[in-house]
């Protein structure tokens, strides 16, 4: 690999770049699917390729092929050149990025058993026994369950004389149960939904899912859903499970602490946001109970790594500390235009794509209540669990999240089950009304793996944090 | 040097290549069934921001995907790479799944049908030779136009070629090169935007002026938005975000399997859209990137999915017409899969009405320039919630009056378009949220639900 990146570099410098990088990534995907008692896919997906960033004539290139024939690589370096001097010849204004060490170094993210070494069959009996136990209710008419197995090796090195090798591992796994009757459809999902929970870990994780101890449990709920009473509507208080907390502060903290969406890199797709420069430091963001943080060497979140895609070294920094906004997630150019350094945020969907800032794993710190505590001191309001819907606008402001289960909170204590829970708000006021979170002991770190952005378009696994936490006053309806 | 040619402007093998590269891994197979999709891709875009180019991009790459089948079970391996063993590696990847998928009804290779077409296909040699600099060129259209008018320009102008082949040991061989350019434009101002796109299949028919017009107008005339209450507004919905309706409507109930799983509102033969309502799938139509045949190589067919406000059929792949005893429509997925086929050339048919005449039929009312973000809430009763974006105006007593701040609308997409009140002569290309081509109209719709 370092040879492939040295004859990349070196034609992008002989081509005109003033400043190149090349990472070369190997990734190996496993995907296992039963669907209502058959082996619905076994896909295995290998992707190699070398993406060439490049500055020249002050503008940035960016190409990618899956050839690594050592001609195919330097012809990519030179297109990477033209296009960035194509590029300069519309710009006024040349990249300047911020001073970062050139590092050298390997890293691996941490895993008991490598995925990749436990047996399809063992894997696939997994899912079989997963589905065996969500089949003795004949209202579940959709049973889904997969597991997904990522390893990624990276090779990166730069003009400026880094070179940093590390390999990410990550399993996944999850089930859905689907039950229908002739004017209701509601799913349930575990650990968590859009398919599967993953972390950057091994098959550990895998079996402390415990899928099929929990399938049972998780096919009576959605069938009880079907009969169950609408959510009440009004204002009331909502606390959130973990993985819908999860899902909120990626939402509402994570995209708008983009640097890149603040500056306008995205206002045409993803958007921008509410988090102005003017705001640093002073803006009440959230109540004293609030504090985020970007932690890319939190394993086992997935966004975990040794260095991002641009060298700089895995970090945590605050977002929000105690509910005031005093931090971005930047890249060395973005960074640059706020006279700051970057703080490790650049990552790419692979090869092919040019590295953007993305979420590392943004996480919502553990405070001192408890989930009991919180229903305990709660007069009128409900319980959301696990993640049904989910919209925001393009600032990250006005936002709606629909979850799969909701349960009813009278005088203390949690009553009757709720279907098609809605609830709805501002980001600051939202996070303003924020009057507990759970303790470590609550602390989970969830996944998401369908995280968009960019043009063309990047899919990122990201990582969050999260505990069950309590909101007062928000607006909640039925859907549907 | 330049990127080695083909003779469709990939930069990798030509169509006729890469069945020859099919035919001999098919010729290879030493027993059961295998499908072996290939697909090269040459991808460019160049995006903009703040009237500079601040991203520019390219990826060549080829994709290879096989299925295996034998003794009742089916595998699948798929590799992208370039490398001499790429398919060797698929088949061996392909051949380690199949091994351990349980045995069970497998859905079988379809046959080729005699007829079959390779065309009519989406394809501009423009699109497929277009440079960085023919594409800088372009873009400085819209930053000088939107410069000229002190507001800043953001988007992205990608123009793609892919050949794609697929050969089975069920003697179907089908390839076909296609291109597509796009074009999406956000303008800023002080306090305001606009937005408009365009999308062909030829780079040079894209009309960049029109597109830069429009998108400054928009911007220009949505500065200093107010608040206007939430609450049932009459609207006029512009084709972007007429889209985003039919969009998911396709993705929640236009399939057979949602159909068959009990998840889909689609009641056949009952009406449940307005009389002036009719959506068809059809792929080889020239407004919706035209392609002939899906992922398992079956001509696709022209469905009409509502007629006339009432629901007439649904979209099939080889599995889900087995189980209902019908042929494939030509809308599958790559197989095997579970989440059924999919319509991908969706097209709402024109109404009669002047688009701008609309406005002038509402009382009070909202005029809607895009969605954004939109996202299911309640599927079976196609619910969907989502804001507006970059241009929303009061209508009232016939003409738009001032731009109002961005609302959320969470609204049922059938009730909705049980609600039209006239849908407009004219219609526009635009790329929903999953890439696919939309042909839409401007819609005039009696109520829409703004919730905040």
């Amino acid at each position: 690999m370092r040879d492939l990146s040295q004859r990349a570099l070196d034609a992008a410098s002989a081509a005109g770049a003033s400043y190149a990088d090349c990472r070369v990534i190997n990734r190996t995907v496993q995907r296992i699917t039963v669907k209502n008692g058959v082996v619905a896919s076994v896909e295995l997906f290998e992707d190699e390729g070398v993406g060439i960033r490049v500055i020249a004539g002050g503008a940035w290139g960016f190409a990618g092929v899956d050839d690594l024939s050592a001609e195919s690589v330097e012809e990519t370096a030179r297109h990477a050149v033209r296009i960035a001097k194509a590029s300069s010849r519309v710009n006024r204004t040349p990249v300047h990025l911020a001073p970062a060490p050139a590092l050298v170094g390997e890293y691996r993210t941490p895993f008991g058993r490598d995925p990749f070494e436990v047996s399809l069959d063992n894997k696939v009996d997994l899912l079989m026994r997963t589905d065996e136990a969500m089949s003795h209710l004949p209202q579940i008419r959709v049973r889904e369950c997969s597991l997904e197995f990522v390893r990624e090796q990276r090779h990166f090195a730069s003009s400026e004389g880094a070179a940093l090798d590390q390999t990410i591992i990550e399993s996944g796994g999850g089930l859905d149960a689907t039950a229908t009757s002739d004017d209701e459809v509601q799913t349930r999902s575990f650990p968590n939904s859009f398919g599967r929970h993953q972390v950057c870990s091994g098959w550990e994780a895998i079996e402390a899912f415990d899928l099929p101890g929990n399938a049972g449990r998780i096919a009576e709920e959605a069938v009880a859903l079907l009969t169950a009473a609408q959510c009440p509507a009004g204002r009331m208080t909502v606390i959130l499970d973990a993985t819908q907390a999860a899902l909120q502060v990626h939402e509402s903290c994570g995209h708008p602490t983009e640097l890149d969406r603040v500056l306008g890199h995205e206002a045409a797709y993803a958007g921008t946001s509410f988090l102005t420069p003017d705001l640093l430091g002073t803006f009440r963001y959230g109540s004293e109970h609030v504090t985020m943080t970007a932690d890319s060497t939190r394993a086992p979140g997935l966004g975990t790594f040794g260095w991002d895609d641009e060298g700089v070294a895995a970090q945590r920094s605050v977002l929000v500390d105690q509910g005031i906004f005093t931090g971005y997630l930047s890249s060395r150019e973005t960074a640059a235009a706020l006279g700051q350094v970057s703080n490790g945020t650049m990552r790419a969907d692979g090869w092919a794509r040019l590295p953007i800032i993305r979420m590392t794993n943004i996480n919502l710190e553990p405070g001192t209540s408890s989930l009991e505590e919180m229903i305990a001191t709660t007069e009128h309001g409900v319980y959301l669990e696990t993640n049904r819907s989910w919209s925001i606008d393009d600032r990250r402001l006005n936002f709606q999240f629909g979850t799969q289960n909701g349960w009813e909170i009278v005088d203390g204590k949690r009553t009757r089950l709720v279907r098609n829970p809605l609830y709805s708000g501002q980001t600051p006021e939202f996070w303003g009304s924020c009057d507990a979170v759970a303790g470590p002991a609550e602390w989970h770190m969830f996944g998401v793996v369908n995280c968009g952005k960019g043009q063309p378009p990047q899919s990122m696994h990201v990582g969050h944090g999260a505990a069950p936490c309590r909101f007062r006053n928000v607006r909640v309806e039925p859907a549907g | 040097m330049p990127l080695p040619q083909c003779s469709r402007g990939t930069g990798g093998l030509s169509a006729d290549e890469l069945l020859a590269l099919g035919d001999g891994a098919i010729a290879a197979l030493a027993h059961g069934e295998a499908e072996v999709i290939i697909a090269d891709t040459r991808s460019e875009l160049t995006r903009f921001a703040g009237n500079e180019i601040h991203q520019s991009v390219a990826e060549r790459s080829r994709h290879i995907r096989v299925r295996l089948i034998d003794g009742g079970r089916t595998g699948v391996g798929e590799v992208r790479g370039h490398d001499d063993r790429a398919i060797a590696l698929a088949f061996a990847a392909a051949e380690d799944s199949r091994r351990v998928t349980s045995t069970s009804d497998v859905s079988p290779l379809p046959a080729p049908t005699p007829g079959d077409r390779d065309d009519p296909v989406a394809f501009a040699e423009a699109t497929a030779a277009a440079t960085p600099q023919e594409r800088a060129e372009l873009v400085s259209i819209i930053t000088e136009a939107a410069a000229a008018h002190r507001v800043n320009a953001y988007g992205a102008l990608s123009a793609t070629t892919t050949t794609t082949a697929i050969i089975t040991s069920a003697g179907l061989r089908r390839s076909a090169t296609s291109t597509q350019a796009s074009l999406v434009s956000v303008a800023r101002g002080d306090d305001g935007g606009g937005y408009a796109s365009r999308h062909s299949a030829d780079i040079d028919a894209l009309d960049v002026a029109g597109l830069a017009a429009e998108v400054v107008d928009t911007c220009e005339r949505n500065q200093g938005a107010t608040a206007v209450d939430p609450g049932d507004y009459e609207v006029v919905l512009s084709p972007y975000a007429v889209t985003d309706l039919l969009e998911h409507l396709a993705w929640v109930g236009f399939s057979a399997l949602a159909v068959q799983e009990h998840r889909s509102f689609m009641r056949i033969g009952e009406q449940l859209m307005s009389g002036s309502i009719t959506i068809r799938d059809d792929a080889r139509t020239p407004d919706v990137f035209p392609f002939p045949f899906d992922d398992e190589g079956v001509s696709t067919q022209p469905v009409t999915l509502i007629d006339r406000g009432v629901c007439r059929a649904v979209v099939y792949d080889t599995p889900t017409a087995l189980q209902d005893g019908v042929t494939s429509t030509g809308h599958s997925l790559p197989q095997p899969n579970t989440w059924g086929p999919l319509p991908r050339h969706v097209a709402m048919d024109a109404g009669d009405t002047p688009w701008h005449e609309m406005i002038g039929s509402v009382s009070r009312g909202l005029y809607i320039t895009r969605f954004w973000y939109v996202r299911d809430v309640h599927p079976l009763r196609t619910v969907i919630t989502g804001m507006t974006r970059e241009g929303t105006f009061l209508i009232e007593n016939g003409s738009i009056t001032r731009p109002v701040k961005d609302l959320r609308f969470t609204q049922s997409i059938i009730e909705a378009l049980a609600g039209v009140v006239q849908v407009s002569r004219e219609r526009r290309l635009e790329l929903g949220e999953g890439e696919s081509g939309v042909l839409s109209p401007w819609l005039h719709i009696g109520r829409f639900s703004f919730t905040s």
